[in-house]
């Protein structure tokens, strides 16, 4: 059923995010692709077939929220959860704003990224397996 | 600098890590857990964790390492293949931030000067990036970077890093070189001032100038070579600046 698996892209300019959430999400029953920056992401060809984006929101070059912005502008609509490792949760209420699915603060528990993915997908994630 | 925004940068740094620790560590709870536990995978996760804990040691020493002065290595350093080695190992990142780079340096004319080798590459680096980073907004003209070396009037030695990026209002210039200043949003404002301390350090200076055109100029100047002979000391400051650079690590890339 692999080819079944809703496909969540990563994209973080930080090694051990990029290493380590593919496993979890796995776990969680997704397909994963992770991407160093949002340039990259862009380029990858895999933005249509993104079913939602763990996006950080401080990255060199285009930010999270800039490429949120550059998919809005393509009227290409893909839920959206941030994460950051600046514990600054003020640009959060912007965020989930201008459509963001939820917005997590680094380090953040399984817990917390599994509902923030339920929230993102709105009841069409795998059970768990 | 205030206390909030040191922080600040601390708590971010600290939190990347943190971030890996806590991902990896509950990737490998429910990797044992599943039957048949996934044993494989959960070795995998269990080692990443470690290595992420050692990453968050690793930006505490660091940061002691800011506070700390240390005898530093000195040698007879040519700043033109120290320049030209620093470019080399950052040219790819500048490729693909889609910046030109001019160098005017003379192979066959060494820039001699007495130093420390590696701390003087860490402060040619972190210009480098700093002009990098000043013009990752800039799409309305070119993306400028010019890296010049060469001996000044006074018998010392000059390296010039010129940029064409957003530019800096007097008021930034007068504080870029306070630890813990920064206009990056994701820099921790080390950078600047361990290179200055680490050019000081050298006998040497370390300013900023706005270009008449669009961007800044950093420079530093160093003695002739008999004057800096003595006093070469800050040590481990250098390896400080690895933190606010760490996340574009160009070695890694």
């Amino acid at each position: 059923m692999m080819e079944a698996r809703l496909l969540v892209s990563v994209v973080d300019d930080d090694e051990s995010v990029r290493e380590s959430l593919p496993d979890l999400l796995q776990e969680f029953g997704f397909a994963v692709e992770t991407f160093a920056s949002a340039e990259e992401f862009l380029a990858s060809g895999r933005v249509a077939d993104t079913r939602c984006l763990v996006l950080d929101i401080a990255m060199p070059g285009m930010s999270g929220p800039d490429l949120q912005r550059e998919l809005e502008q393509r009227r290409h609509k893909v839920p959206i959860v941030f994460i950051t490792a600046h514990a600054d949760k003020s640009d959060f209420p912007r965020l989930m704003e201008q459509g963001a699915a939820a917005c997590l603060l680094k380090p953040f528990s399984d817990t917390a990224l599994r509902e923030a993915l339920d929230a993102a997908l709105d009841g069409s994630a795998p059970d768990e397996g | 600098m205030s206390l909030g925004a040191l922080t600040a940068s601390i708590a971010h740094e600290i939190n990347q890590p943190l971030a890996g620790i806590i991902t990896n560590a509950s990737t490998c709870l429910r990797m044992l857990a599943a039957d048949p536990p996934n044993v494989r995978g959960a070795l995998e996760t269990a080692r990443r964790t470690i290595r992420d804990g050692n990453r968050a040691a690793d930006v505490i020493t660091r940061l002691r390492a800011l506070f700390s002065k240390k005898a530093a290595v000195t040698e007879t350093v040519d700043l033109n293949e120290a320049a030209r080695e620093v470019l080399a190992l950052g040219f790819s990142d500048l490729l693909r931030n889609r910046v030109f780079l001019r160098t005017e340096i003379d192979h066959d004319h060494p820039v001699l000067v007495t130093g420390d080798r590696v701390q003087l590459q860490q402060v040619i680096l972190n210009l480098v990036r700093n002009a990098s980073d000043a013009m990752s907004g800039v799409n309305d003209r070119p993306r400028h970077l010019l890296v010049r070396a060469e001996r000044d009037d006074e018998g010392g030695a000059r390296l010039i890093v010129t940029d064409s990026g957003v530019g800096l209002d007097p008021q930034a210039i007068e504080r870029l070189f306070d630890a813990f200043y920064t206009t990056k949003k994701d820099g921790m404002g080390i950078g600047l001032s361990v290179s200055r301390s680490i050019i000081e350090s050298h006998g040497g200076k370390l300013w900023a100038e706005a270009n008449h055109g669009p961007g800044t100029t950093f420079t530093f100047s160093l003695p002739p070579l008999a004057d800096s002979a003595t006093g070469c000391r800050t040590g481990d400051a250098a390896e400080t600046s690895k933190i606010s650079d760490r996340r574009e690590a160009m070695r890694s890339s």
